[in-house]
């Protein structure tokens, strides 16, 4: 078979035709589409409206400011400074009530974990005066 | 006269009528081709060329005179139509190159489509390349447009296009001869 070859073969065209009198009335039709697409005249009427609008929108969002404000500051943590001395100064709360608060995990991190020289346990037995007491009972 | 006194003219609204119609008479043909091209159907290219001019005048204030008005003018309708096939292939339900296929399939029956077998055998095998490569052999085989000016309208450099030429001669060539 003969290889085909662009460039040996005479130029073939797309074979694409257009309806007669196409072109002529072409134009037309942009012209017509574009005037359709112009901005249109907007009344003094709607003008007003949208100023309404507005003015009304900037009163929303004035007012919504100061309230949100509120709800933001409701739903704030509390100062931790504040409470611990709140519940020092103003509570009826002795130290048993917050003691039986406690749990099990909570008294394990209080533990002191610092060793104790023997020396000073021995200095401290022997300076405390109820010591014999203890041991006798 | 030249270039910009012709763009001056479109924009001034005194003479923006009478330039807009030079305008449309003298690119209305080319572009027509070159959509026509691209969306091988006679009602959608008519589609997309209003489209097109539309663009063009909505949107002349905003052209710099970096480019010709030509190619400027090019791009837009090659955008339009890709855009154009793109979306109409997606509402079918089916990519580009199928809905392209499809067309070709139906070419015999279109009522402005006049062609003989080697026509509709070139478009069928035109079809088959990337779409890049579609574009640049239509506009360099059928619309016969400088490389230089391809550069401008595509943004691509002269020696990548006629590198895309090549490739899709080449398999064109290789289709035609096979089928």
């Amino acid at each position: 078979m003969k290889a085909f070859k662009l460039d040996n073969e005479p130029k073939i065209t797309t074979g694409f035709t257009t309806p007669e009198g196409y072109f002529d009335g072409f134009s037309e039709k942009v012209l017509q589409k574009i005037e359709r697409k112009e901005p249109k005249v907007i009344s003094i009427f709607a003008r007003r409206k949208t100023w309404v609008i507005a003015v009304a929108a900037v009163f929303v969002v004035a007012f919504s400011i100061p309230m949100m404000q509120q709800f933001q500051s409701e739903s704030s943590d509390i100062d931790q400074d504040v409470l611990e001395n709140y519940i020092t100064q103003q509570s009826t709360l002795n130290e048993d009530d917050i003691a039986s608060l406690l749990d099990e995990n909570d008294i394990q991190k209080m533990k002191v974990t610092t060793s104790i020289e023997n020396t000073s346990i021995e200095d401290e037995l022997s300076t405390d005066t109820d010591l014999e007491n203890y041991i006798i009972n | 006269m030249d270039e910009k006194q012709f763009i001056a003219q479109l924009l001034n609204p005194k003479t923006q009528n009478e330039a807009f119609q030079k305008l449309l008479s003298e690119y209305q043909k080319p572009l027509y081709n070159h959509i026509r091209n691209i969306v091988l159907n006679h009602d959608d290219t008519d589609d997309v060329l209003q489209n097109t001019f539309v663009k063009v005048f909505q949107h002349l204030k905003n052209f710099k005179g970096d480019s010709k008005l030509f190619s400027w003018m090019y791009r837009i309708a090659t955008n339009e139509a890709i855009t154009f096939i793109n979306s109409k292939a997606k509402r079918n339900g089916m990519t580009s190159e199928a809905l392209q296929s499809k067309i070709v399939d139906n070419l015999k029956a279109d009522d402005y489509f006049d062609g003989n077998e080697i026509q509709i055998k070139l478009q069928k095998a035109i079809v088959l390349l990337p779409e890049k490569q579609q574009l640049v052999f239509k506009m360099r085989y059928f619309e016969e447009i400088k490389y230089e000016d391809m550069s401008e309208i595509l943004g691509t450099s002269v020696g990548s296009l006629k590198a895309s030429y090549h490739h899709a001669a080449k398999k064109i060539e290789e289709f035609m001869t096979r089928n």
